[in-house]
């Protein structure tokens, strides 16, 4: 029985989101960034953001490369999606001003790495 | 058992009871185990050893039987009723707790005669006793509470007529520890065992009977124990309870966190009780092993002191030597200087009574890293012959708890009531119970029990059966303990205990510290760094006058007074720190409040220290710490455990070039109640310290 469920477990196979294979992801993955990347100069205009069309491109590039180490597919997909929801969002104008320029984190401050400045900066 | 250990502690208490040393027979062979005998609760077949009681019978198979007078720890006295059950055969209910179990006895626990009688009892009880609840300190965590809605029955019979009221008594005065309200009590009379069994205080008893019996003092007098605080958690009902602590909170808007107490050597396990980010009182926890379920007033009552005299930032003393708050920045930069420019050999740390594991490891390694080796401690211990290279000749090797099997115990220089009172409420356990016979070289002080005296002179150790110089009196200690221990048919018991005196003390011998600043302080050091020294064996005139002090702890006291760069740390409660008591037990306090102010953990200071001098200490969080600890003394880091110590002949022989001739009289520091209460930065800063001496001193001035 129990040796049953382990095969079971070893050959699982889950079921896919959108994409079977790494290049079909991929793909998914380039054409939002391109999608986004023609959006650019509208987001800029419309939002009126303090923003040039230069820093937004540096920013998008940015944030698709913080995931560029995730390779679950079924990961990347559901980054794609969320990726394309925010996209339409912009599109619509469903966001503010505020919410585009949330991506640079104007008001975040760096948390303190290493002792020393953890020990100066923070109660601990 | 029954009744007897009460008799027999009013008879032991008698000045008639000399030591009768030449007629004791030690170590009587241990008699047979009887056999031992069925019972039966609720139909549950238990065996147990004849002269159990029912209700420790019935305790064994898991049932609880309601009690408001039996306490385990205590003689029994059978007075409250309440732990009435029924027994088959027997006309009436029987007293669970006096009663002791007989062959077949058959016991139901939940009979309906059972449940009747329980209903009688608490409602004859809930006559007198006011329906205060919503004023009562106890409420929450009162035994009459919770009994009463448990077995108690569910409407009253008492209607109050007349209009006559209930009993009301006076209420009695015994200190600035205790509050009574003695209206509300049931007369289960735990307090009055617990003073003249435990504390060996016989001021507590009863006057009157029946509706006019009163618990008090017969005369207006202050309990004099240094225990007296643990009546407050024997009473069970509110008629008792701790004055400090009076209307602050209620038991379910507190958080408890379980930690240790560092005002005494021992370790005493504590749970601290805070809410709002400020400790509100502390209760002493069950640990079989050192401090049973008792605590002594000073670490119950002291921390109120941890809100008083803090140091909340950092200090650096400006142009007119004055001592200005400064940002963490300037003062780390300011002692990282004053370090990195110390000539090695002039460079001085002195560890006080409350520093912890990891910021001793931390202070020493910084100090090794700068090329000292000028690691002190402030109490003194003889370095000489074996010194602290064993670990046997600085510790209390025979465990606090095997105190109560002794035969003998011999007290060499020290007023165990006072530097370790749990320790001497074990000894006197002992006295009680098992006739153990005390005797004492020093000076004569008022130990609960009687001893014999043998004298104030240090060569006593010498003369006597085979030394205040001293290695030479450790030397003969030791020599005394070996050859006692070659004597005794256990090989396994350790004669020589050495009781330190200090939270810390262990912990920094294990780590290499030497005890004592007398020789680094002749060197004449140019920085010195003062991890909560506080007890003014360093100061300033015993310093060159260009000497930079740094001192780090948590109380504005003598060595932030004196210091250049004042660094704000954590007192017990506020940090995970490992502390070692005297037996050589490690254990951890835990975080109960934040620590106040811009005051962090003591060892993160050395270390962001020793970042800022270029010497960086390879740890960065605690468990590093603590491995770095492991690396030392694997004992360091085994919570909870002791080890064995051994070496005793090895100690013995390199001691014996030392076994000089001494003279002199030994001394203690703490003689009288009064010098109990003060002895460290905590309780030096408690105002209920003070009140407590100012009471002990204006009750030595009353007639009785």
């Amino acid at each position: 029985m129990a040796a049953k469920q382990a095969i079971q477990v070893g050959t699982k196979i889950v079921k896919p989101v959108l994409s079977t294979n790494h290049a079909e992801a991929r793909l998914r993955v380039l054409s939002l960034y391109k999608a986004w990347y023609r959006q650019i100069p509208y987001i800029v205009k419309e939002f009126d953001i303090p923003k040039s069309e230069n820093q937004c491109r540096e920013k998008l590039k940015e944030l698709f490369m913080t995931n560029k180490d995730v390779t679950d597919i079924r990961v990347i997909d559901l980054l794609v999606i969320k990726g394309q929801m925010e996209l339409q969002e912009s599109v619509n104008m469903w966001k503010q001003k505020g919410h585009i320029m949330a991506y640079f984190k104007p008001t975040e401050e760096p948390k303190p790495k290493g002792f020393l400045s953890k020990f100066f900066n923070s109660n601990e | 058992m029954l009744r007897q250990p009460l008799c027999r502690a009013l008879a032991l208490s008698s000045p008639a009871r000399a030591v009768p040393l030449a007629s004791r027979s030690y170590s009587n062979p241990v008699p047979a185990e009887p056999e031992k005998v069925e019972v039966f609760i609720n139909d549950k077949p238990v065996y147990v050893a004849p002269g159990t009681t029912v209700l420790q019978a019935a305790a064994q198979v898991g049932v609880e039987i309601p009690r408001f007078c039996y306490h385990e720890r205590l003689a029994v006295a059978g007075n409250c009723r309440m732990c009435l059950v029924e027994v088959e055969r027997s006309p009436k209910p029987v007293a669970a707790c006096a009663m002791p179990v007989m062959k077949g006895m058959r016991v139901k626990t939940d009979s309906d005669l059972t449940r009747k009688a329980r209903e009688g009892v608490m409602e004859f009880l809930l006559v007198n006793h006011p329906l205060d609840c919503p004023i009562c300190d106890q409420g929450g965590e009162c035994d009459l509470q919770d009994q009463s809605m448990a077995f108690g029955s569910d409407r009253s019979r008492f209607t109050d007529v007349h209009f006559s009221g209930k009993r009301a008594v006076e209420d009695k005065d015994i200190g600035p520890l205790i509050k009574t309200i003695m209206t509300r009590c049931i007369h289960c009379t735990r307090c009055i065992r617990f003073a003249s069994e435990v504390a060996g205080v016989d001021d507590f008893g009863t006057t009157g009977r029946g509706t006019d019996m009163q618990v008090g003092t017969y005369v207006e007098k202050m309990l004099l124990s240094e225990l007296s605080g643990n009546v407050i958690d024997l009473c069970p009902v509110g008629a008792l309870t701790s004055k400090p602590y009076s209307f602050a909170a209620r038991p379910w808007e507190t958080r408890r966190i379980d930690s240790v107490d560092v005002l005494d050597p021992l370790g005493s396990n504590i749970v601290v009780t805070t809410r709002t980010n400020e400790v509100l009182r502390i209760l002493p926890r069950t640990n079989e092993e050192i401090n049973e379920e008792w605590l002594s007033d000073k670490s119950r009552f002291a921390c109120d002191g941890l809100k008083r005299q803090r140091l909340v930032t950092p200090m650096m003393t400006d142009s007119r030597g004055n001592l200005m708050p400064v940002d963490w920045e300037d003062a780390i930069v300011a002692a990282a200087r004053a370090l990195r420019d110390c000539p090695p050999n002039k460079l001085l740390a002195v560890a006080g009574d409350m520093a912890d594991a990891e910021s001793l490891v931390a202070l020493k390694d910084l100090v090794n890293r700068l090329g000292s080796e000028n690691t002190c401690t402030e109490q003194y211990f003889p370095l000489d012959g074996a010194g602290i290279d064993l670990r046997s000749s600085y510790l209390c090797n025979t465990k606090i708890a095997n105190v109560e099997d002794a035969d003998f115990v011999l007290l060499i220089g020290t007023n165990v009531r006072f530097e370790a009172p749990l320790l001497n409420a074990r000894i006197r356990k002992a006295y009680v119970h098992k006739d153990t016979d005390v005797a004492l070289i020093g000076p004569k002080v008022d130990l609960t029990y009687d001893y014999m005296h043998v004298g104030d002179s240090a060569s006593v150790v010498k003369i006597s059966p085979r030394g205040p110089e001293g290695s030479a009196l450790l030397a003969y200690t030791q020599e005394l303990a070996c050859k006692l221990q070659d004597k005794l048919q256990d090989k396994e018991w350790k004669v020589l205990n050495v009781l330190q005196r200090t939270a810390s003390q262990v912990a920094a011998l294990d780590l290499g510290y030497q005890p004592g600043v007398g020789k680094a302080l002749q060197d004449g050091p140019k920085v010195v760094y003062l991890l909560g020294a506080d007890s003014g064996v360093v100061s300033r005139d015993q310093l060159p006058k260009d000497a930079f002090v740094i001192y780090q702890g948590h109380h504005g006291d003598a060595g932030a007074a004196m210091a250049d760069v004042v660094l704000p740390g954590a007192a017990y409660t506020e940090k995970r720190a490992t502390f070692v008591n005297a037996e050589g037990r490690a254990q951890q306090t835990l975080v109960a409040v934040a620590p106040p102010g811009m005051a962090r953990e003591d060892w993160k200071i050395i270390r962001a220290l020793s970042e800022v001098i270029g010497e960086r200490l390879p740890y960065d969080n605690l468990d590093e710490v603590r491995d770095r600890l492991s690396e030392i003394s694997p004992a360091l880091v085994a919570y909870g455990d002791v080890q064995e110590n051994n070496y005793f002949a090895q100690a013995r022989a390199l001691a014996q070039s030392l076994q000089k001739p001494v003279s002199g009289k030994l001394d203690v520091q703490l003689k009288h109640l009064e010098d109990f209460f003060m002895t460290d930065t905590i309780s030096r800063a408690s105002p209920t310290m003070a009140k407590c001496i100012q009471a002990v001193l204006k009750q030595k001035d009353s007639p009785y």
